[in-house]
């Protein structure tokens, strides 16, 4: 019986997502008049740009969600630990960037650490690049820490620590080899949601200047019918590939042999 | 020796000497959002109260209170509501179909992977997605029409609507809920379940009685997280119904961003009354968050 | 007799120190101008799509025509009032993030002036611009208009409709939409103004209202679609009809290459011109290669890239009059009768009629809160 209702659940939730992208997909291959083809596909992976911007995307999502993790998760744990009465506060923060456009964010970057600021991020590729990351940090900031605080939320934070105290451990190897593992699902959950907001971003990406996926997508996609439509379909396709990829690559690592 | 946490400190010294040493664990945290997040977006703050030359004021606060405005904001809460109560159940029905349903586990990280995708595939593409698909001209709608003789207009689906609005918004929404409520899920130990069981509960008193009070906390601020992010989500809205829906963030675009001249500071008004609701709505989950929680440690 | 010498090369040179300094910078040469850009080596624009008045090709002619000055596009997604922020935010920033020119619209020109946010530049070629379109002390310059037009997808529009009025008719039921939203979108705000023209109403207050009006009706009616029309959903049939510049509709039918047929009409009542104008930032990290970018758009060769484009450069009429312009590219245009009608409206009308449309487009249109 629950059997049932399970597939009839999956299933119902499996057509509402399916649906809208196969109306997408449809029209995508429409380029061509009268037949159905892949020339808009063709068009979008000759381009050379695609591969450069991508990786560069590829490569400053898995930055930003390393250091997603190592703010987030000595910061969540802590605070479920130590600090309680902090809670609402941070929770509060974290939400910010959800209300607060990306549009203001950037432009506020660049008032503060322009060449002529204390700390001159944008002088320098490497800066922008820097100063870009933690954009991408702060946007995906909700996510990431609502899944860490739900994940922590399972353990019990506060016998774990004790017995690993007692057991000698400092705070390095209680927050690296004790919480990061039993909360690893959760931090996997937050990986996924900061990778797809990387890719997919625009407006930092595109007012610092960097050679991003997302103002990839805009410059290709402004004025054109089945182009976008393609593009969307590949980026859904890859990224979702991708994350496969991180998760399987956390199948192998000896941290998740614990949960099975 | 280190402290153990939640021990009694044993002289007034080490209180003192240990408060500050707590807060310094967020050091890291707050110079992060301080730089990041606050400093930026201080203009908003500060230019919600300047005239354009620079001067203190309230009226772009006062100006906030047209009907327009506060139409706007009502259709927004309204809209991030509904996205987020829908959100939540549906997105928790499918996770625990996934996790407890008797399906095969191989559907679990697929769904999982597919989730991350789905839950940031917003704006223009996904607008454009269902116009393509439900739409007045869409695939579906007119097979439906042509082929099987369904109308959709004339059964009252029309996907150019508030209700249109949230069918789309759910298809990012119900993916992230159902990424940040599998860890959860998974912390539901199978002995709870046995032990209920041996105790004599059926599956539904199992649900109501032990795992839903354990889970309400997270599902609390599940709802919080899918409702500000409903709130703050204007691509969609502007691609699907642009000139038609009024809610804030069009209104807050059309004077940051519009290519006509807008009033900044009436926009920052606007982003300035979009944090303090979600401040509002943020302690209301914290009040009954702290409420659910009391049984517990 | 000395004396009166030095008098006379005193006066002269204080005549000549008060010409240079009160008058822009009028037109180095153009080498002198390149050798200065090239040292710069950079040049940083913002908001110019590819496809928005053939800005690819004019980009492209422009590295073409001086090598060694790269060319750094900024989010050509940006509105006009993203490149005024731009400008702003990056006062104190030499980075690659600063915008060298903009291109906004006309309400924009006046105001960033005012704000200190431009420098005056004359190009060479500055008195064949009309006064009209441009700033007496060369801080801004009309660079192109085109006038408000149909986009017609022909697969799923029998009878293509020849004015605003025709849009009312029943046939159209479901099939007209705008290109932006008025509440935000000068094209759309234009466009409430042009139907509100071919409803009589005087450029100004009275067209916004008459404007208003009007898409009541066409709400009413049910033709109204209250979806963002792009060459995406004209294509795709969500809105087979869109009043837009008739520059991106003929670039837009270009793209799509009769995949579906596209039509342009240009309405025969309404007919409305929408002017841009160029300026370059008084932060600009490399202002002579902006300047020499403003010489090469209002070269022969640059303005000929716009109407290539489609649109109608600010110096079309000296040119056509002088025969510059190329029998091939002119066939392509839409017949000049369409354009003999149109109307400029000032920035005070413009103004007036932007402010009736966003305040009363929700209240008289109506949010369908359902």
């Amino acid at each position: 019986m629950t059997r049932l209702w399970s597939w009839g659940a999956f299933l119902i939730g499996a057509i509402f997502f399916a649906l809208p992208l196969i109306g997408m997909t449809e029209f995508s291959l429409k380029m061509r008049r009268g037949v159905y083809s892949f020339d808009a596909y063709l068009k979008v992976l000759a381009d050379p740009r695609f591969q450069e911007t991508f990786s560069y995307s590829v490569l400053m999502a898995l930055f930003t969600i390393v250091f997603g993790v190592l703010l987030v998760v000595p910061t969540a744990y802590w605070v479920r630990l130590k600090l309680p009465r902090a809670r609402p506060f941070i929770e509060f923060i974290t939400l910010l960037p959800l209300v607060i456009p990306a549009i203001v964010i950037v432009f506020g970057y660049i008032r503060l650490y322009n060449t002529s600021s204390w700390l001159p991020l944008t002088g320098t590729a490497v800066g922008t690049n820097i100063l870009l990351m933690f954009g991408y940090a702060t946007l995906s900031l909700p996510y990431m820490y609502r899944s860490v605080d739900t994940g922590l939320r399972t353990i019990d934070v506060a016998t774990l620590t004790e017995a690993a105290q007692s057991l000698g451990a400092g705070w390095a190897t209680i927050l690296g080899r004790v919480i990061l593992p039993n909360v690893l699902v959760a931090v996997l959950s937050g990986a996924f949601l900061t990778f797809a907001i990387v890719i997919g971003e625009f407006t930092m990406a595109a007012l610092l200047d960097r050679p991003a996926f997302g103002p990839y997508l805009q410059v290709l996609g402004a004025n054109r019918a089945y182009e976008p439509a393609a593009l969307a379909v590949i980026s859904f396709a890859i990224t979702w590939a991708c994350m496969g990829l991180i998760q399987l690559v956390t199948r192998f690592s000896k941290y998740t042999e614990a949960q099975r | 020796m280190s402290a153990l946490p939640g021990g009694k400190p044993s002289s007034a010294r080490t209180v003192i000497s240990r408060l500050p040493l707590n807060w310094l664990g967020l050091a890291p945290f707050a110079v992060f959002a301080m730089l990041f997040l606050i400093l930026p977006t201080m203009k908003i703050v500060l230019g919600a109260f300047q005239t354009p030359d620079g001067a203190f004021t309230l009226e772009n606060i006062r100006g906030l209170n047209t009907d327009s405005i506060r139409s706007a904001y009502l259709v927004s809460i309204k809209l991030s509501v509904v996205t987020a109560l829908l959100g939540c159940l549906i997105g928790f029905a499918m996770a625990a179909a996934a996790i407890f349903g008797g399906l095969p586990k191989w559907i679990r990280n697929p769904l999982l992977t597919f989730s991350g995708v789905a839950s940031n595939f917003a704006g223009v593409p996904l607008a454009f997605a269902f116009l393509a698909t439900l739409g007045p001209a869409g695939l579906i709608t007119l097979w439906l029409r042509n082929s099987i003789g369904i109308d959709l207009r004339t059964m009252g689906f029309n996907l150019l609507s508030f209700w249109g609005l949230t069918i789309t918004y759910l298809f990012f929404q119900i993916p992230l809920m159902i990424l940040i409520i599998t860890p959860a899920l998974d912390g539901l130990k199978k002995e709870w379940k046995e032990a209920a069981t041996v105790l004599g509960a059926n599956g539904f008193q199992y649900w109501r009685m032990v795992a839903l009070p354990i889970l309400f906390p997270s599902l609390l601020g599940t709802f919080a997280l899918l409702f500000a992010n409903s709130f703050g989500a204007v691509a969609t809205a502007f691609a699907l119904t642009g000139p038609q829906l009024n809610i804030v963030p069009i209104k807050l675009f059309a004077q940051i961003r519009g290519d006509v001249l807008g009033d900044p500071h009436l926009g920052y008004a606007l982003a300035f009354g979009m944090i303090v609701i979600t401040g509002i709505a943020n302690t209301i989950y914290i009040v009954l968050r702290t409420r659910s929680e009391r049984w517990l440690k | 007799m000395s004396i009166s010498k030095k008098l006379v090369a005193s006066l002269v040179a204080s005549a000549a120190t008060i010409a240079a300094l009160s008058t822009p910078v009028y037109a180095q040469s153009i080498d002198e101008l390149y050798a200065a850009a090239k040292t710069e080596g950079q040049l940083t624009t913002i908001a110019l799509p590819h496809d928005w008045c053939g800005y690819g090709g004019v980009i492209e002619g422009f590295k073409a025509k001086y090598p060694g000055i790269t060319v750094n596009e900024l989010n050509p997604d940006a509105g006009s009032a993203d490149e005024i922020e731009a400008i702003k935010a990056n006062k104190d920033n030499k980075g690659p993030q600063a915008p060298d020119v903009i291109d906004v619209g006309l309400a924009f020109g006046p105001t960033s002036k005012a704000d200190g946010l431009t420098q005056p530049y004359k190009v060479s070629t500055w008195a064949e611009i009309p006064d009209s379109v441009k700033d007496a002390d060369g801080h801004w310059y009309g660079d192109y208009y085109g006038v408000m037009s149909f986009m017609v997808n022909k697969d799923l529009v029998k009878n293509v409709p020849g004015d605003w009025a025709d849009l009312l008719k029943e046939e159209y039921k479901g099939q007209v939409a705008l290109a932006g939203d008025p509440r935000a979108s000068n094209q759309a705000i234009l466009a409430v103004l042009a139907a509100g023209m071919a409803n009589g109403g005087k450029p100004g207050k009275e067209s916004g209202d008459a404007g208003l009006k009007y898409f009541a009706d066409l709400n009413k009616a049910g033709n109204f679609v209250p979806v963002i029309g792009k060459s995406g959903t004209l294509a795709q049939g969500t809105t087979p009809i869109v009043a837009m510049w008739d520059y991106n509709a003929l670039s837009a039918r270009d793209t799509l290459a009769g995949n579906p047929p596209v039509e342009v009409v240009v309405p025969k009542s309404g007919v409305l011109a929408g002017v841009y104008v160029q300026a370059i930032s008084a932060f600009a990290p490399h202002p002579n290669a902006a300047k020499l970018w403003m010489e090469y758009l209002y070269s022969d060769e640059g303005q000929i890239g716009w109407l290539k484009g489609y649109c109608h450069p600010a110096r079309f009429a000296a040119m056509s009059a002088a025969g510059k312009i190329p029998a091939d590219v002119l066939a392509k245009l839409p017949p000049a009768e369409a354009y003999n009608a149109a109307v400029f409206p000032t920035i005070e009308e413009q103004a007036a009629n932007k402010e009736a449309v966003t305040k009363g487009w929700d209240a008289t249109v109506g949010a369908n809160v359902q």
